[in-house]
């Protein structure tokens, strides 16, 4: 234990004293809280959903747009009235034409689209090239839809606009949540998936190097020769964890106080994100770390499989591989916390620190179940260590090609 | 305090690189591991380190396994390596505090061995802005800074200019005199000549000396002798040898001016010099060989 903090001491030093990685956490914890105080500083309302700084409620002014001809419309039974095409697609943004003019205004880009209406239930819709946003064709149908109720309440002699009045009720919701609201918890949760996931990326590989370098450097032969191997990884892995924790945490508490203190100015409308439970940022600090220091151990041990930072990203190939697929199997069931997939991840080491968290912060899951991932963690973060630090003393002097895994756990086997 | 190495064998990669090796060597003594690169030094001296493991065979400190973490080793590695991007005397002390030195003792011992290994000027320097030498010279105080009692030092000569080397002698001698038990390898005989009491001469992963430096050069000079004679060359000498005493000698060799001759079965070197004397021949000079470390090294390793 003492050897560990020993190691645990020097290492730590290393990364207080790197002024590239102390000035990088300066530099984002004060610009990203300097923003935050920006809408107490002048009035930001203009470029963001702020309240004015003088208080007054922003008016937003009509500006007048140009109205272009932008739809030709062939209709020649006049099924749709025109006041309901002018109410959806605006006064001046279209013409009636014949039917034959249509598809060569398109071509020459004279107009966006086209629409003739066959009758109440079937048209034709033309567009040169069809957006992802393209919402043409759903309101003239929204239009043939209204003009099919207008014809049936006529016929029917029905007043529509007593009919349409009853369909379109408008209904107060009084709503109290007793559970957890998935809505409002998204954001954040959303948030702390994106924050873990980069913690192990980047402070994966910064851990892994700090490895490689001691084998580049030859100083692993003198280090193996004075303490135990265990000591060295837990050490150097540990103090690469606190350094990475310390750096997100002051970025984060920067942040986060910032806004604290500028949330009025801000009107609340970064709480989604910003404003974050108690309970919350417990179980993150719990899944989330413990997840962070079980791929640091990993990542220490790959990097003792090279000898050569260059190779680094070789060696952590296949543990991306996994740490990718967890985070896009995690962010796709962000909206099914509830689902068998998430409960499945949300007890496996390598996925409960985002599963789990999820389902915390959105979902329902009993303490046991808690417990019990909780306990799976932390064992299998003592696991990876552990191997890991067999790994770093079997790849002691193994200089040149990187190691394969597989010949590794063999000479380990033979070993024993 | 005796170190024991019995039967060690280790292979890479389905080889078998060392195939037996067995030495011993105690405290207040040093023991020279020679042998040519690749011979199997450097792996001996890890294995004694634990930082290989043998295939099979036993080390031993006075009759028990030796646990290298267990004891106040100091080894120097053949691959030198320290933290170049840290501060010379933070890393001494820190490697002294891993060998179970507390932090006054680590910092006092640290001071002590840059001192005598006239580094104390760097001291708070980081490692990469210092000449090769005084890398090399800080790389030996960082392995005596836990002041242990059994010394490893692999190749420690390499790389140093005679003035740093003579400073290394002298630290060696001292270690010696203090007590403390001393393996070094080195390719440099003239170093091993002047430490060493015992030696192990290593090749191809066998031991093919092992003993008293002392008896190996009286065993190897046995029966020969040199002979010069004045106003002679050293091709006319061996000439004069063959023609007039060749039931008396056999030539070996040649040193300088000096020829090298084996003494035939039966013959003393009484009869050789009367023989000489009754021929009128001027003997310049006429001893005793003893071979030197360098011709004994070269005889059992320069098999190729």
């Amino acid at each position: 234990m003492k050897k560990f903090l020993l190691v645990l001491g020097f290492e730590l030093k290393e990364y207080m004293r790197n002024k590239a990685f102390v000035i990088t956490t300066l530099v984002i914890a004060l610009l990203g809280g300097a923003v935050l105080f920006l809408p107490s500083l002048m009035d930001m309302s203009e470029y963001l959903p702020v309240p004015s700084k003088n208080g007054e409620t922003k008016v937003e002014e009509e500006t007048e747009e140009e109205v272009t001809l932008d739809y030709y419309i062939c209709d020649e039974n006049q099924l749709i009235p025109e006041s309901l095409i002018t109410e959806i697609f605006g006064e001046g943004t279209y013409q009636y034409v014949e039917e034959d003019k249509i598809k060569e205004a398109i071509e020459t880009e004279e107009i966006k689209a086209g629409f003739v209406i066959r009758s109440l239930d079937e048209m034709d819709y033309y567009v040169l090239n069809k957006g992802m946003m393209d919402m043409e064709s759903q309101m003239m149908e929204s239009a043939l839809v209204t003009a099919g109720q207008i014809d049936y309440c006529k016929k029917h002699n029905l007043e529509y606009e007593e009919l349409s009045s009853v369909y379109n009720k408008e209904i107060t919701v009084n709503e109290e949540i007793l559970g957890k609201d998935t809505e409002s918890n998204f954001w954040y949760c959303y948030a702390f998936e994106i924050l873990v996931f980069m913690m192990i990326v980047l402070y994966g590989q910064m851990i892994a190097t700090s490895v490689t370098t001691e084998k580049s450097n030859r100083s692993i032969e003198v280090l193996v020769t004075s303490t135990t191997p265990t000591s060295l990884l837990f050490g150097k892995v540990i103090a690469g964890a606190i350094a990475s924790v310390m750096q997100v945490g002051i970025v984060l508490v920067c942040i986060l106080g910032s806004y604290q203190l500028n949330r009025e100015a801000w009107g609340g409308s970064l709480d989604m994100i910003f404003n974050i439970p108690a309970e919350v940022l417990v179980t993150f600090g719990f899944f989330g770390l413990g997840g962070f220091l079980f791929y640091a151990f990993l990542h220490g041990a790959m990097g003792a499989l090279v000898s050569k930072t260059e190779d680094i990203s070789k060696a952590i190939s296949g543990l991306m591989l996994v740490i990718m697929v967890v985070y896009m199997l995690s962010l796709t069931q962000l909206s099914n916390v509830d689902g068998i997939i998430i409960k499945v991840l949300s007890f496996l080491p390598v996925s409960s620190y985002s599963a789990m968290f999820a389902r915390i912060a959105m979902g329902s899951v009993s303490m046991v179940e808690v417990i019990i991932s909780g306990v799976i963690l932390i064992v299998s973060i003592i696991g990876a260590g552990w191997i890991g630090a067999l790994i770093y003393r079997m790849g002691t002097l193994r200089y040149g090609n990187p190691i394969k895994i597989t010949n590794l756990l063999k000479e380990m086997k033979n070993d024993k | 305090m005796k170190l024991e190495v019995r039967n060690v064998r280790k292979s890479f990669a389905g080889k078998e690189v060392l195939h037996g090796i067995n030495f011993q060597v105690e405290s207040g003594t040093a023991l020279g591991l020679l042998g040519r690169n690749g011979a199997g030094k450097t792996t001996t001296m890890r294995i004694i380190m634990d930082v290989f493991k043998a295939d099979s065979g036993e080390i031993l400190l006075d009759g028990k396994p030796f646990e290298p973490s267990k004891q106040r080793i100091g080894y120097m590695p053949e691959e030198r390596g320290l933290y170049p991007k840290r501060i010379v005397l933070e890393q001494m002390i820190y490697l002294a505090r891993l060998r179970g030195m507390s932090k006054t003792e680590a910092e006092k011992s640290s001071k002590k061995w840059l001192q005598r290994l006239e580094v104390e000027e760097y001291a708070n320097r980081k490692l990469e802005t210092l000449s090769k030498g005084n890398q090399q010279k800080v790389q030996l105080a960082a392995t005596l800074v836990s002041e242990p009692d059994i010394v490893i030092l692999d190749e420690p000569f390499s790389g140093l200019d005679p003035v740093n080397s003579q400073i290394l002698k002298d630290v060696v001698r001292e270690l010696i005199e203090e007590g403390r038990l001393v393996i070094f390898s080195s390719h440099q005989m003239s170093y091993v000549e002047e430490f060493c009491e015992d030696i192990v001469v290593i090749n191809h992963g066998n031991v093919v000396l092992n003993g008293s430096l002392k008896d190996i050069k009286k065993e190897y000079g046995k029966n020969r002798i040199t002979v010069s004679f004045d106003d002679y060359t050293v091709e006319k000498s061996k000439a004069v040898i063959q023609e007039k005493f060749g039931d008396f000698v056999a030539i070996t060799g040649e040193k300088k001016e000096e020829v090298i001759l084996e003494l035939q079965e039966g013959k003393t070197k009484s009869d050789v010099m009367e023989a000489m004397l009754k021929e009128h021949l001027s003997i310049a000079t006429f001893g005793n060989y003893a071979p030197s470390l360098n011709e004994i090294f070269v005889m059992k390793a320069g098999d190729e």
